[in-house]
């Protein structure tokens, strides 16, 4: 490996403290995407400061809004009871995150911040209409989570901002949700995934939210889908016809993992076995 | 602190406390390998896909190729060397993999049986289901799996009656 310094600090006023003094140093958390990328020579970082020993960081609090620390690990949130049942379509991403000692490693924020348009975490987040906390030295700001994706690695995060918390209000009666992804083999990268949420009020939709990963430069909500939904007694007729939406809407790149048309057409089919899971209609 | 400058760190290795003074940008595999000559844990990928170089921290199985050396400190390490018992015998998982031929070259071995060890300790009776689930990020070349999930499964029932 190249060198580097690693920095662990243990409070945040020295975080800061570290990042005035070396600019150019890369926050890490789990490391599981930084420490490959250095591997790689993708990135070569002078220093890198560690946010693992910042006491409450990684604490997940299930109150009436849940919070999620940044630092949370992959398997803090597949092995939160209060999670799972608030919030399944999380546990469902988190389940299909990696291998287990990815996730024993792996945290949330990474996977946000890393900004990967496959990241497995962003979808559920995107489907609850979740908030994240930014934090400078100087400034604390809550964002909507669709405002934090700006491109491939690219997240709305400034220089010395570092994400510190996920918030989630709790889902309404009646919401459905499912997540589904499709890799090569189970622990691979996603060549597509999808996850949704249908707000159900009897057989109608009350409120739509579907997202899609590794179709667009980010990952993303597919908002004509989710028009077509609202407001309608659902049945298999809208599900084809969100299917077909889904298609039409992505914008996907041909790449090691899978083609376009192959992207295009898979994450039609995920939207709409999605739906027929999320309302039960089928166990696919 | 510069690069190249090494840190004193502490922790747990197979039991017994140790200190080790490690570089800023080594990784815990390279500290378990080259200076602490427990050469049992493999590096076979370097990124987290193989599961070669797993070892469990603090009872979770980790990959010790993307740790980086300065987190474990105070946390307890256990690598494949730590599982013989006191007459130098192999472990019930160990002899397990031997009895069911779940090795032939070898090199995913300690990998494997770290992965598994983590599972029967936080669950004694695993389904195949799970212990296919716990052993996802280890690659096998040779098996084909079917050995090592069966030594996986007798090696936890074997545990359990000992109970």
């Amino acid at each position: 490996m190249k060198h580097f310094t690693y920095y662990k600090p243990q409070s945040l006023d020295e975080v800061w403290e570290l990042k005035r003094k070396t600019p150019d140093a890369l926050f890490i958390a789990g490391g599981t995407d930084v420490m490959v990328s250095i591997k790689n020579r993708e990135i070569h970082p002078q220093a890198l400061i560690s946010l693992r020993s910042i006491p409450g960081l990684d604490s997940i609090d299930t109150g009436q809004v849940a919070r999620i620390g940044a630092l949370s690990t992959i398997s803090d949130i597949l092995h939160n009871p209060e999670l799972k049942k608030d919030f399944p379509v999380l546990v469902e991403a988190a389940r299909s995150l990696g291998s287990v000692q990815i996730r024993n490693v792996a945290t949330i924020g990474g996977n946000l911040c890393n900004c990967s348009p496959c990241a497995d975490m962003a979808l559920p987040l995107l489907v609850m209409e979740a908030k994240v906390r930014l934090q400078t030295a100087q400034e604390k700001r809550e964002i909507p989570i669709d405002e934090f994706f700006k491109g491939p690695g690219e997240s709305c995060l400034a220089s010395e901002e570092i994400l510190t918390d996920i918030l989630l209000e709790p889902p309404q009666k009646n919401t459905k949700t499912s997540f589904l992804k499709k890799g090569r083999v189970k622990m691979d990268l996603a060549v597509a995934s999808v996850a949704v949420r249908l707000e159900m009020q009897g057989k109608k939709c009350r409120k739509a939210r579907v997202a899609a990963g590794s179709v667009a430069p980010v990952p993303l909500r597919l908002l004509k889908v989710e028009t077509a939904l609202e407001g309608e007694a659902l049945t298999q007729k809208h599900a084809a016809e969100a299917q077909r939406l889904a298609e039409d809407n992505v914008i996907p790149i041909t790449d090691i993992r899978s083609t376009e048309e192959y992207r295009r057409q898979i994450t039609g089919v995920l939207v709409k076995r999605a739906i027929e899971r999320a309302l039960e209609w089928s166990r696919a | 602190m510069e690069p190249g400058m090494k840190t004193e760190i502490s922790f747990i290795l197979n039991g017994r406390e140790i200190q080790v003074a490690v570089n800023s940008h080594h990784r815990l595999i390279d500290v378990l390998r080259d200076q602490l000559e427990q050469t049992g844990t493999k590096e076979g990928c370097g990124e987290g896909e193989c599961g070669a170089c797993t070892v469990i921290i603090d009872g979770q199985a980790v990959n010790s190729c993307l740790y980086p050396a300065l987190e474990v400190e105070g946390k307890s390490v256990t690598t494949i060397e730590g599982l013989r018992g006191p007459k130098n015998e192999l472990s019930v998982i160990q002899q397990s993999f031997v009895e069911h031929g779940a090795i032939q070259c070898g090199f995913c071995t300690p990998g494997m049986i770290m992965s598994a060890k983590a599972l029967i300790d936080s669950n004694s009776d695993p389904s195949e289901e799970e212990i296919r689930e716990a052993l996802q990020g280890n690659l096998c070349r040779c098996t084909g799996y079917v050995q090592i999930v069966e030594a996986v499964k007798k090696a936890a029932a074997r545990l359990k009656e000992k109970q």
